[in-house]
């Protein structure tokens, strides 16, 4: 349980440094990693190294330790006295002054009544005399120094002594921490050198980045070509390929705005064209009233035309922007919006019949979105189908399962042109009726933001537009 | 002068149809392409206004068709794309001229008058007969420097004689040349014009041809 713990609270630290560190050099920062790392990598290899090595010279000295104890076992001592003592101490001491390794061993001799005959003169005069068992190593604190040593008693040959020999355990860890140090130093050495290789790796393997972001830099701003990924490292080609992706969107997107505007702009040519020419017929009409009135009115019109597809030019340009993000999603009541836009075209047409097929329980193409879309939608299709029926023509909105269909009754569209219905600014030859040829554009792209497909028909029943999911 | 008109839009085509009758010419507006191309294989148009953006047939098609047939009718390409690529090709299709969308009435009936004008191998702006000068452009009249009144068929028949100087045009063609096919023609309504012409510009101007027809003789 607690290690599942851990584990967290230490992702939460790492995510915690790696913020802080974000703000940094990429190359500062794996300078910053690898040292923390490579040190909790050394520690932990110090410590473990430590540990065996520890085991080891214990192993080692122990044995030494034991044989020297069965030497001075096998010794006869019963001529040794106090006396000696000062002889050997000498002898000792240039012992010492040859040889500054001090292996910090010592031994004293007991007699059966514990009294001291003989030691090194050095740490053995403070040995003291235990009861512990013969052969056995312990790890006391001398009362001397209150150093700790490790002690090993024997009993002599004869039976007569006791032999206790010691060895400072101090000098133990001081021996294995040398040998840990010296296993340790070539990795200190190898660490720094590490960290100026990775500060000089991360500069050379980031110049094709640089490279890179200095060309993408000097790019005027419609360049949109791709770039080469081949002069790239491995490791930035998906992000390579991801702008050169996002560079197709955009050069896409760029250009079906481009042709939006200019599409746009040729379209308003038309009506402008006609605005000028029937202000010219109203300023050359002179005297003839009805000529003026004439031209009046269709001046008018065709203000009201070129507002239309100002607006609707609005539309589809918001509606082509908008990806499928749309605000003010709700439940929609097809029925209702439908009911609504009939009672509208009612009161305008008096010649057509309009009516609501709603099937029981039937779920429209979509169920929420947009009621101010759906509603242009709805209408637009409306519009076409009033506009373009003839007199005494039922229109029917009919709302089936998964679809939306208007039929326009003894309505035929010639079928060379049911495919080009939705394209922008298409409209069919000879047509009465006023339009920018927009409604149907506005329609489908409505459509497919909601999933749905547009279908046309020459049906029995009469034109039908569908509307499907 | 007489004049196809081929234009799909409703306001445009009304437009010129009416600006263009009320400047003397005498239009026929078809909307639909293919009813206007046939139009012209059976009607002595002076001149074409052909509109390239039109929905089912492409315009530049209609004047190859034309071209292809030996019609040598002049023709006015109006065109609402301004890219240089489409007027030059519509003048390699066989167009005499252009005009780019949005343009005005009057530029139309100048290069309407421009292109019958050259068509007629007439070069100069003004035509001049014994005591009469026309204006084509501007379709004025004057007579011994004074400016004559003349109602817009009165002119249109005085532009055909004149053009026509020395010929003898029958009294079927100027009905041709001067009423579209929506008008309805009075049987003696030529006969009237040039009663009319006759009383505004003198007796003698033009000469009646017996059973032929009528003309104007230097």
């Amino acid at each position: 349980m607690r290690k599942f713990k851990v584990i967290p609270r230490l992702s939460a630290v790492l995510n915690r440094i790696n913020a802080q560190t974000l703000k940094f050099s990429l190359c500062f920062r794996l300078m910053f990693f690898f040292a923390l790392v490579s040190s909790i990598v050394w520690g932990i290899a110090g410590y473990i190294s430590y540990k065996e090595t520890r085991e080891s010279i214990d192993e080692f000295f122990d044995t030494y330790q034991m044989a020297l104890s069965r030497q001075l076992a096998a010794a006869d001592w019963s001529a040794v006295s106090l006396r000696t003592q000062h002889a050997t101490n000498k002898l000792i001491k240039n012992i010492e002054n040859a040889d500054d390794d001090d292996d910090a061993i010592g031994f004293a001799i007991f007699t059966q009544n514990g009294k001291m005959i003989f030691h090194d003169d050095e740490n053995g005069k403070y040995f003291p005399l235990n009861n512990t068992a013969f052969g056995t190593f312990v790890n006391e604190r001398l009362e001397h120094k209150g150093d700790k040593w490790r002690l090993i008693r024997l009993s002599s040959a004869d039976g007569k002594y006791i032999i206790t020999v010691g060895q400072e355990l101090e000098y133990r860890e001081d021996l294995a921490m040398d040998i840990v140090e010296e296993f340790l130093a070539p990795w200190l050495i190898g660490f720094f050198f590490l960290l100026f290789a990775i500060a000089g790796l991360t500069y050379f393997e980031f110049k094709p980045l640089k490279r890179l972001a200095h060309s993408i830099n000097k790019r005027s701003a419609d360049d949109l070509s791709p770039i080469d990924v081949q002069k790239s490292p491995i490791e930035v080609r998906p992000l390579i390929d991801a702008m050169n992706h996002m560079f197709q969107k955009i050069a896409t997107l760029l250009q079906r705005e481009r042709s939006f505007i200019s599409d746009s702009a040729h379209e308003l040519r038309t009506p402008l064209t006609a605005l000028k020419i029937q202000l010219e017929i109203v300023q050359m009409a002179d005297d003839d009233a009805q000529m003026r009135q004439q031209a009046l009115l269709k001046l008018q019109k065709g203000i009201e035309r070129a507002e239309r597809l100002v607006e609707q030019l609005l539309a589809l340009s918001r509606l082509e922007a908008d990806n499928g993000h749309y605000d003010n999603v709700e439940i929609l009541n097809w029925a209702e919006i439908c009911t609504h836009l009939i009672d509208e075209y009612r009161l305008m047409v008096d010649n057509k019949t309009i009516s609501l097929i709603a099937e029981d329980g039937a779920q429209p193409p979509f169920t929420t979105g947009n009621h101010i879309l759906t509603a242009l939608l709805i209408r637009n299709l409306l519009d076409n189908a009033v506009k373009y029926s003839p007199k005494n023509a039922h229109i029917t909105l009919k709302i089936a399962d998964g679809e939306f269909t208007v039929i326009n009754s003894d309505t035929v569209v010639d079928e060379a042109i049911l495919q080009r219905l939705t394209e922008r600014f298409f409209r069919p030859a000879g047509q009465k009726e006023t339009g920018s040829g927009l409604g149907l554009a506005i329609t489908k792209r409505i459509a497919e933001l909601y999933h749905c497909q547009l279908y046309f028909e020459n049906s029995p029943e009469g034109f039908k537009v569908t509307i499907k999911a | 002068m007489r004049v196809l008109l081929i234009e799909d839009d409703s306001l445009i085509g009304d437009g010129i149809k009416v600006g263009l009758s009320k400047l003397g010419f005498t239009v026929d507006w078809f909307d639909d392409g293919a009813d206007g191309k046939e139009a012209l294989l059976q009607t002595p148009y002076d001149a074409v206004i052909l509109d390239l953006g039109l929905p089912t047939i492409e315009g530049l098609d209609i004047l190859k068709a034309w071209r292809n047939a030996g019609l040598d009718t002049p023709v006015l390409i109006l065109t609402a794309r301004g890219d240089v690529d489409e007027r030059i090709k519509g003048l390699n299709s066989g167009a005499d001229d252009y005009l780019g969308k949005p343009f005005a009435l009057k530029e139309v009936q100048a290069r309407l008058n421009a292109l019958i004008r050259r068509r007629n191998g007439i070069t100069k702006p003004l035509i001049h007969f014994k005591n009469i000068t026309f204006a084509p452009d501007t379709k004025t009249v004057t007579l011994d420097g004074e400016k004559v009144t003349l109602a817009p068929r009165e002119v249109a028949l005085l532009e055909l004689l004149l053009l026509n100087k020395n010929k003898v045009l029958s009294k079927e063609m100027i009905e041709n040349k001067l009423y579209s096919w929506d008008d309805d023609v009075a049987s003696n309504a030529v006969e009237v014009h040039v009663h009319h012409l006759r009383k505004k510009l003198g007796k003698d101007i033009v000469k009646t041809i017996n059973k032929i027809g009528y003309t104007l003789e230097d």
